[in-house]
């Protein structure tokens, strides 16, 4: 099987769109969504060879799969996410299950399961978190004790509770995360083994056609050979290696809920009349509640695109850009959704319209595969160590960056980027002296302002490619008027925000901190703001029209 | 030009291919002479690909090419084939454009005991009538039509061709138009003269845009000429043409596509849409077969025909025959009642030269009500019978009045 | 048996917009795909295929992107593909078009049955079909809603005026297809997407078909594109609201107005 290009890309999405015109269309996911009831036979045909087998891009080729790339996935992920996201979480349930084994199993554990998870169609659930351990798995209590048969280890006994695991009560297999006497390790277990059972599919806020349940394991025995790996205690840093990719994925899912909900909005505002005119020709609707939505969403595709590029070359690892993908894409999904339903009004407040499922579904987002406030620590954790280590001068770099990239295209906001960045270097450099780190809040907040910088100025170096990634569906005119939107708006944001963190945590003086910080400058790029806003506008009713 | 090479091997296929007798044998040899009409009967037939037409060097004259031709398409009626009305349109409006160029306009006439016709063709302005009347005409056939047709163009150079946009339209037009290596343009809604070329005007992208297209190089300028479109002159009774009559000895069992059944709606006629003056037309918004009852109650009180868009019948509510839209039929009633149609772009190219449109529809953001004269924002489902009914008393009403 | 199947690459024109001011086409967001009457044309062919163990080979001529249509084809069944790609056929009207295609078909040798769609959805000619089969000078029957082989005799159920009719030619023969109303076209599974990129994919140049030059691309096309338009925009007419019973009332009033209720 060789490796998939763009072009077998592009006809899978084409597949997986057709498939969900035809089988999943929108009154029937209004009416699992009222049931709160789990599509098996859509995830059965989704999963079946003939149809789409859309698992098997999950799997290495080398067992039995596709093989799919980081972008391959996470276009699948965005494009599932428009669908659905309680059925893009089921299958991205999977991709997360099977992930322990992929970074962490032996050769014939990798061989002999994921090829099981190909060849069976199987559904795979990732049991990690527990009633007192979310967020944080140290606390977790679910234990794995030795069992010894003829004086050596023969298996484990696993005994404990899992809370809200994905696919909970429908999957075919479980990695779930358990205490040994050498650490946490992850094991296999399959859902009929003795003593394992799962709890009724939870009723929740949204994403309610993705089974979510609780796991109970009583003395649950497996063979020695389902340990990952082998060996004791590797489970945390299993879970860790693959965070960059997994985060992307929910990134994606934001990115594409986020999409879908806005795409609602101005379909809609271009129909509805009030006033003499139609909505989407009315400045006071379009740049409160379509075009910032849209500005962020494209700034976090850029980002998203760049990342999953940088994991498909020669680089591992990235948990921090995943972070700051996830928790950037995540948030502008979860707002672009909210103000959705604002956008459509009254319509948009009743279930005949899809907005606000969408904003119930995404809500998840923000909460799954890691809090906002979870990622907001990692972002800060990741990249104050950089900051430290290069004496300040990280930021200061890519502000550089930005400064070169201006010259060659003056109009992507490349120099409201830099100033940006020079911003949160200020900003970095008086925590650092002031010791403001010593704050809880000022470190999460930091994480907030650091993957605003980073994002808006990969949004620039985006805009400004000679060839636009396959998701960008404006041209050139309208991506560079957004990436200088999202660029002066954000050094807005980093300098007024940093400053208010330094002054607020320690001390100092405004007027002094204000010039370091470069504001009066960054304030002196938002000059042609509304005029972008109104550009931007005219160009999203170019593209987007009623169905 | 016309030449056969050295490969020929003198089996003689080409002189039984040739409907004008201009092949024969020079010893092993087959030879062509000047009753070639360069129809290119004889390249089809021969095995060895010996002969070959070359049409693009023809530095052609284009001044030599006079008069406007129409290609008359008969159909089948009680009493033997008829010319079917959209010819008449097209000579209609091939009047005009012979008129401003100062040409003549003729028609083709192909058939079998068809020659009457061409008093009807004279009705609507032919001053000519080219005939060519032969058994294997009698149905028409892509091979023996497009021969003839071929042959007549090389004979007498006309400026334009115009065709019916039919399915016979559509199957000969292009045939001849590659054969010859001359422009056509599909279904025109429009045509004129521009600086001495037919300028023709037609939709493309599903009817979102319209384009003008020239030959200018080519002659003759070929057309399909969508039906339904075209103002149809009175035809003046008693008008005569002169009749050129084109022998050809074509052979009916050459034609190498053969019919073996062929079966016509019930529906055609009575009911059908194509010649409504009354069209009362429905939409996804009928919602089902009961409310398509409806409107044929409504329909039978107007003294009209159901239409129907697309999508209702891909829900199976209407047999195709009754679409109206880009990929449907073309109509232009007097009364186009389009009764919970959205208006997308593909139907309204397919009733647009209605007269006069009323919508009904229950969403008044809906396009329909961007094209219609009058628009009523209800229920369609609601309001036909209602209307039915009281255009049921409104006609018992009068009935009854003193005389 | 050999299939030969044309196919084209083109806008949704379901999702087309014209800018009114300048009249040219909006293409920015606006999807490929493949020609729907060609999705049909080539879901007959591998039909016949799958009764017949036909080779089927795809074609089409197009700038590269239009090598994905073409990938569909593989994925879905087809043998072999084709891409005819080359500067010189830019501009092409349907007679450079078919032209080029019909040379194409040649070099590709023995072939049986050519399918091609109707039309293509953005031009909405309908003439490349025929081009085709007369460059070729095959025997051509249009407007199919299904066709059937055996031996060496294919017969056709086609569309005529008013009705349909079965035609029978002896092979080689050219068909084009018409949508059955409700088509959906089938899309190929994940697994056959990625195994078609081992499939015979070759790209054409006119120097490889042997085109001449001067019957090719804009040089080679007798018609010319005087220019493009919006459509005329229809006035918006009068609107009225009310209950059923108010409009039906002046719907009445209005038919009587216009006189189109019958009298006796």
């Amino acid at each position: 099987m060789p490796a998939l290009d763009t072009i077998s890309r592009g006809l899978m999405l084409d597949s997986l769109r057709e498939y969900a015109k035809r089988k999943i269309p929108f009154d029937l996911i209004r009416e699992l969504d009222q049931k709160n009831e789990f599509p098996a036979d859509i995830l059965e045909e989704m999963y079946n060879h003939d149809i789409l087998g859309i698992h098997l891009l999950l799997i290495p080729r080398e067992h039995g799969g596709l093989g799919g790339s980081t972008v391959d996935i996470y276009r699948v992920c965005e494009a599932l996410a428009r669908i659905d996201l309680g059925i893009a979480t089921s299958v991205f349930a999977t991709f997360l299950g099977t992930d322990p084994l992929r970074v962490g199993g032996t050769e014939e554990q990798k061989s002999r399961w994921m090829r099981r998870i190909a060849q069976d169609n199987l559904l795979v659930a990732y049991g990690a978190t527990e009633a007192d351990a979310g967020s944080d798995l140290v606390n977790l209590r679910t234990r794995a004790e030795h069992v010894i048969t003829d004086g050596k280890l023969s298996g484990y006994k696993i005994t404990g509770n899992k809370q809200w695991i994905s696919n909970g009560g429908v999957a075919d297999l479980y990695t779930i995360l358990a205490l040994t006497p050498g650490g946490p390790s992850w094991f296999l277990v399959e859902k009929d083994a003795p003593g394992f059972s799962t709890d009724k599919h939870e009723d929740k806020h949204g994403i309610r056609l993705s089974n979510t349940a609780g796991l109970s394991l009583d003395e649950v025995v497996v063979p020695a050979d389902r340990i990952i790996g082998g060996v004791e205690g590797q489970g945390l840093v299993q879970a860790q290696a693959v965070f960059g990719y997994t985060r992307l994925m929910v990134a994606s899912f934001g990115l594409g809920c986020g999409c879908e909900a806005v795409e609602t909005a101005i379909r809609y505002s271009q129909q509805r009349i009030q006033a003499g005119g139609p909505l989407s020709k009315k400045q006071g609707y379009t740049h409160k509640l379509i075009v910032p939505h849209m500005v962020k969403l494209e700034a976090a595709r850029a980002f998203i695109h760049e990342t999953a590029l940088r994991l498909d070359g020669e680089e591992h690892g990235l948990q921090t850009e995943g972070a700051i993908g996830k928790y950037y894409a995540t948030e502008a999904g979860n707002a672009a959704a909210e103000d959705s339903i604002q956008a459509l009004g009254g319509y948009g407040y009743t279930r005949d319209f899809p907005v606000e499922k969408i904003k119930r579904d995404v809500k998840i987002a923000c909460i799954y595969e890691g809090t906002s406030e979870i990622m907001e620590m990692t972002i800060y954790r990741g990249r104050w160590q950089e900051h430290l280590k290069s004496r300040g001068q990280f930021y200061i770099g890519m502000a550089a960056e930005m400064d070169a990239l201006h010259s060659r295209q003056p109009d992507c906001g490349a120099d409201s980027a830099a100033l940006g960045l020079r911003a949160l270097s200020v900003v970095l450099e008086e925590c650092r002296a002031q010791r403001l780190t010593r704050h809880q809040h000022v470190t999460f907040k930091l994480g907030e302002i650091i993957a605003g910088a980073e994002v808006a100025a990969a949004f620039c170096r985006a805009a400004a490619a000679k060839e636009y990634n396959e998701g960008v569906r404006f041209d050139r005119e309208a991506a560079l008027a957004m990436s200088r939107v999202c660029a002066r708006q954000t050094a807005f944001d980093t300098a007024s925000q940093g400053m208010k963190l330094v002054l607020g945590a320690g001390t100092g003086n405004a007027e002094e901190l204000s010039r370091a910080a470069g504001f009066a400058a960054i304030m002196d790029k938002t000059r042609g703001i509304t005029d972008d806003m109104d550009l931007i506008a005219a160009k999203i009713n170019e593209t987007f029209r009623p169905k | 030009m016309i030449e056969i090479s050295a490969s020929c091997i003198g089996c003689g296929k080409c002189l039984s291919a040739c409907p004008f007798g201009a092949l024969s044998m020079d010893g092993k040899l087959a030879k062509i002479n000047e009753k070639c009409t360069l129809c290119g009967a004889c390249v089809q037939a021969c095995p060895v690909a010996a002969i070959t037409i070359t049409r693009k060097d023809e530095a052609a004259d284009l001044s030599a090419y006079k008069d406007i031709w129409v290609f008359a398409e008969l159909s089948d009626s009680p009493g033997g084939k008829t010319v079917r009305p959209a010819t008449h349109e097209l000579l209609s409006c091939g009047r005009r454009l012979a008129d401003e160029l100062g040409q003549k306009l003729c028609a083709v006439l192909m058939g079998h005991n068809v020659s009457a016709l061409a008093d009807t063709l004279a009705s609507f302005g032919a001053d000519k009538v080219y005939l060519a009347e032969h058994e294997a005409l009698s149905e028409y056939s892509t091979d023996a039509c497009s021969t003839v047709m071929v042959a007549l163009i090389s004979k007498y150079k006309p400026n334009a061709v115009l065709y019916p946009s039919t399915y016979i339209g559509r199957d000969l037009a292009p045939r001849v138009a590659s054969e010859l290596y001359v422009g056509l343009t599909a279904d025109c809604t429009g045509l004129s003269i521009k600086d001495g070329n037919l300028l023709q005007t037609r939709p493309a992208f599903g009817g979102n845009i319209m384009a003008d297209i020239l030959s200018p190089s080519t002659r003759p300028q070929m057309a399909t000429v969508r039906p339904n479109v075209m103002k149809k002159n009175e035809p003046k009774p008693g008008a005569k043409a002169q009749v050129i009559r084109e022998s050809v000895a074509l052979d009916k069992n050459a034609a190498r596509v053969k019919t073996v059944e062929r079966c016509v709606d019930q529906t055609h006629g009575t009911g059908s849409i194509a010649g409504a003056g009354i069209i009362v037309s429905g939409g996804r918004g009928m919602k089902n077969k009961r409310g398509f009852e409806m409107l044929s109650e409504l329909a039978e009180e107007l003294g009209g025909a159901v239409g129907s868009s697309r999508a209702a019948v891909d829900m199976g509510l209407m047999p195709k025959s009754h679409q109206v839209g880009q990929s449907g039929t073309t109509v232009s009633p007097k009364l186009y009642l389009a009764c919970g149609i959205s208006g997308a772009v593909q139907h309204i190219v397919g009733m647009s030269s209605s007269e006069v449109i009323i919508a009904i529809n229950k969403d008044p953001s809906a396009p329909i009500f961007n094209v219609c004269k009058y628009g009523f924002v209800g229920d369609a489902a609601q309001i036909a019978p209602k209307l039915a009914e009281a255009a049921r008393k409104l006609k018992k009403g009068k009935s009854c009045r003193p005389a | 048996m050999n299939i030969t199947v044309c196919l084209k690459q083109v806008p949704d024109s379901t999702q087309v917009k014209v800018d009114p001011q300048t009249g040219t086409l909006i293409r920015a967001g606006v999807p490929s795909i493949l020609n729907p009457y060609d999705h049909f044309a080539l879901e007959t062919a591998l039909a016949l295929k799958e009764k017949t163990g036909a080779q089927v080979t795809a074609i089409t001529m197009g700038p590269p992107q239009a090598k994905s249509v073409l990938r569909l084809a593989l994925a879905l069944g087809a043998d072999r593909a084709v891409l005819l790609c080359d500067r010189a056929f830019a501009g092409s009207d349907t007679w450079a078009t078919s032209y080029a295609l019909a040379k194409a078909v040649k070099k590709l040798g023995k072939t049986d049955v050519i399918l091609c769609g109707m039309m293509a959805i953005d031009g909405d000619t309908a003439q490349t079909g025929p081009g085709i089969a007369q460059q070729l000078r095959l025997p051509q029957i249009t407007f199919c809603e299904s066709v059937s082989v055996t031996g060496r005799k294919l017969a056709a159920r086609k569309l005529i005026d008013g009705g349909h009719e079965i035609a029978e030619a002896n092979l080689p023969v050219l068909c084009t297809m018409v949508m059955p109303h409700g088509y959906a076209p089938a899309q190929p599974s994940f697994l056959k997407i990625a195994q078609s990129q081992e499939k015979p994919l070759e790209s054409w140049t006119a120097a490889d078909i042997g085109a001449d030059e001067n019957l090719t691309g804009l040089k080679g096309s007798p018609t010319r594109v005087d220019r493009v338009y919006a459509p005329p925009q229809r006035k918006r007419g009068e609107v009225f609201q009310g209950t059923s019973a108010e409009l039906t009332e002046k719907l009445l009033a209005i038919l009587e107005k216009e006189n189109f209720i019958s009298h006796d």
